[in-house]
């Protein structure tokens, strides 16, 4: 708790007393002086000031894209005292992620809400989650109708589930509405967002019709023990306050071929991910054999996540 | 007068001037919109690919896994072993050539399985699915003898459209990667043969409003 706000606090003070901290942080460093705390904390204070600094994560050559991963690696490992492990794998050549949910098979247990949570490092304080799932009635098409914050024994006599998470539209109008070009879809199909280029306008969150874009309200706050140390550039890495994120597939995992969490974590078999371009995946099974439809397909917006029911 | 005349004289030229506009505009809307849409370009995409050539360093196949019998539309495909999971295989270590001769042994070793399975008043008999001239072994009737790890083989027999489901990726689910050998959960993975139903139970978290 109280290393946390000192961080938050530096961070905000960081920009006010810029200059003159760089100065008596170089000189620190130069001077050789004593206290490793104190040496730690200027280096933290030199990394901070170069991450400011950076690039748009899309100008970055890969020399860059290291240099800003050693240094976020670095201060989380000085800050926070864990090591983590950023990378900045890149697309996957010819894949299209697309994503499927069985309504008539999720029961509503949420295995995959809490999997989520954990993976992708989310604000614990705020209860930020990703994916929503809502309880409906049969007969209901849309979750605007449904119950999405239901907690008791399920699956409900009578009721269907339904998630709802980033669709990833192959149109997104979220990009659209970023003044900052702060984020953008990937080639294999995935909506990113820079962290560090958001200027928590949530024009992409008004933009959404989905409910697919969170915005971080307070710094977030994770247990240390429970922080996922395997995170990707795009993905779970540290974010701070008053910035959008959402779901990326789980771009820390989806780009070294696995499944994202929410699919492993799922009990029933509701989730199917896989390459669209793979005639012989399993997602391609389900467009191709089931009964498939997708929220709002009359927007235009075309989104990678299909529901089906069997 | 002198007015109309001229009118008259550029009406061809304001319509070829609207047509011209029109054109314009369709052209710069298609390439500006060079939106093909996703179900266009997953189905043009028919290329078979190599599986195992998607997999990198990170993509090791699990172990305790079978081949299945069936293949999907890619191939061959692997499911979870099942054996080591039941506890008390092997089954021949009690069901032998000798006599047991205590009463209600069967309720003694196996109080705990209740067959709700197939209809409340005639559930399935324990011997539709076990062989019973080797308790090792599934069954489906008439001398079949199935190795519990291709279990999929015996619901399939009853459920076939599951089983096809199953086959292609649409019921049950994939293991670990989205790429690479595919390895799926087996039938008794998630369903208790004498059980098959899933058990109401409370979520795992809960959801607050959205703000
Ligand atoms: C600890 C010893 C023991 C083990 C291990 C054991 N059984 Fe049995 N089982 C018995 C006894 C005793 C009976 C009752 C006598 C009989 O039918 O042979 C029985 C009966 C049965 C029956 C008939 C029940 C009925 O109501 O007619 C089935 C089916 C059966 N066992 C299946 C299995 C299977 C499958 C396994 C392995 C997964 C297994 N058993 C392992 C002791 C055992
Ligand atoms: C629908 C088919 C089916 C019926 C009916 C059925 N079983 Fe089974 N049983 C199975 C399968 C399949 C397994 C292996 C489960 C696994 O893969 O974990 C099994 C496992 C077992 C086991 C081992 C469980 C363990 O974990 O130790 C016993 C004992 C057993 N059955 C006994 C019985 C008895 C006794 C009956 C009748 C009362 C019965 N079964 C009815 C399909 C059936
Ligand atoms: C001999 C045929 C037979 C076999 C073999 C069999 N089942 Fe069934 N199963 C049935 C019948 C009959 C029903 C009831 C169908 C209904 O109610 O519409 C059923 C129902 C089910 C249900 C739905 C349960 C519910 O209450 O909604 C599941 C799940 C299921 N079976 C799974 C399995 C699995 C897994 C296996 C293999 C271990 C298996 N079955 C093997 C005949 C079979
Ligand atoms: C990933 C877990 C999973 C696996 C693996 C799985 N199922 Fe299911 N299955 C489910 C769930 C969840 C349901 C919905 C059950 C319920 O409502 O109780 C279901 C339902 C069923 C039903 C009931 C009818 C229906 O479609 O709703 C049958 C029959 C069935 N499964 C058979 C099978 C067979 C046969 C296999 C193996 C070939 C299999 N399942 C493998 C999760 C699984």
């Amino acid at each position: 708790m109280d290393s946390k706000k000192k961080n938050t606090i530096s961070r905000r003070a960081f920009l006010t007393g810029a200059v003159s901290a760089a100065v008596t942080g170089g000189a620190l460093v130069t001077t050789g002086c004593k206290g490793k705390n104190l040496l730690e904390s200027s280096e933290a204070f030199a990394l901070e000031f170069q991450e400011y600094f950076k690039k748009h994560y899309r100008l970055m050559n890969e020399m860059e894209r290291e240099k800003t991963v050693s240094r976020l690696e670095r201060l989380s490992k000085q800050k926070q005292g864990i090591t983590v492990d950023i990378d900045t794998t890149g697309p996957l050549e010819n894949v299209l992620y697309g994503y499927a949910f069985n309504v008539t098979r999720c029961e509503g247990y949420m295995e995959c809400v809490a999997a989520c949570v954990r993976e992708n490092n989310l604000d614990r304080r705020s209860n930020m989650q990703y994916i929503r799932i809502f309880e409906m009635e049969h007969g209901q098409m849309s979750p605007d109708q449904g119950d999405g914050k239901y907690f008791h024994m399920v699956p409900r006599e009578g009721h269907f589930y339904m998630g709802v998470q980033c669709f990833h539209c192959d149109n997104p109008p979220c990009v659209k509405a970023c003044p900052t070009k702060a984020t953008w879809r990937e080639p294999d199909g995935i909506v990113v967002v820079d962290y560090d280029w958001c200027i928590g306008c949530r024009y992409c969150m008004a933009a959404c019709p989905y409910y697919g874009r969170r915005f971080n309200w307070n710094q977030p706050e994770i247990p240390k023990e429970e922080i996922t140390k395997k995170q990707h550039y795009l993905g779970n890495r540290k974010r701070v306050r008053g910035m959008m994120e959402k779901c990326t597939f789980c771009i820390q995992r989806s780009r070294k071929g696995k499944l994202t969490a929410c699919v492993e974590a799922c009990p029933t078999g509701a989730r199917v991910f896989g390459n669209l371009l793979d005639p012989d995946s399993e997602i391609r099974f389900v467009l191709e054999n089931k009964k498939v439809y997708r929220l709002k397909e009359d927007l235009g917006t075309d989104p990678k996540f299909w529901y089906f029911i069997d | 007068m002198s007015k109309p005349e001229i009118n008259k004289c550029l009406y061809p030229i304001f319509l070829s001037c609207i047509i011209l506009g029109l054109f314009i505009f369709s052209f710069l809307s298609t390439a500006f919109s060079n939106q093909e849409g996703v179900t266009k370009q997953y189905k043009k995409a028919v290329q078979k690919m190599d599986r195992a050539g998607q997999v990198n360093a990170e993509t090791q196949v699990p172990k305790n896994i079978v081949r299945v019998l069936d293949e999907d539309q890619g191939g061959h495909f692997f499911t979870e072993a099942r054996k080591s999971e039941i506890k008390r295989f092997r089954c021949s270590s009690c069901h032998n050539d000798k006599m047991v001769s205590i009463q209600g042994a069967a309720d003694l070793s196996h109080a705990d399985i209740k067959v709700v399975h197939g209809g409340k008043e005639k559930p399935l008999s324990c011997n539709t699915c076990h062989s019973t001239e080797d308790r090792d072994f599934l069954t489906t009737g008439k001398d079949t003898r199935i190795d519990p790890d291709h279990v999929y083989q015996m619901c399939g027999q009853c459920h076939f459209r599951q089983k096809k489901d199953w086959i292609g990726g649409a019921h049950g689910k994939r293991i670990i990667f989205w790429s690479g050998e595919r390895v799926v959960m087996n039938c008794t993975s998630c369903h208790n043969p004498h059980s098959p139903r899933f058990a109401e139970r409370w979520p795992k978290t809960y959801s607050v409003p959205l703000k």
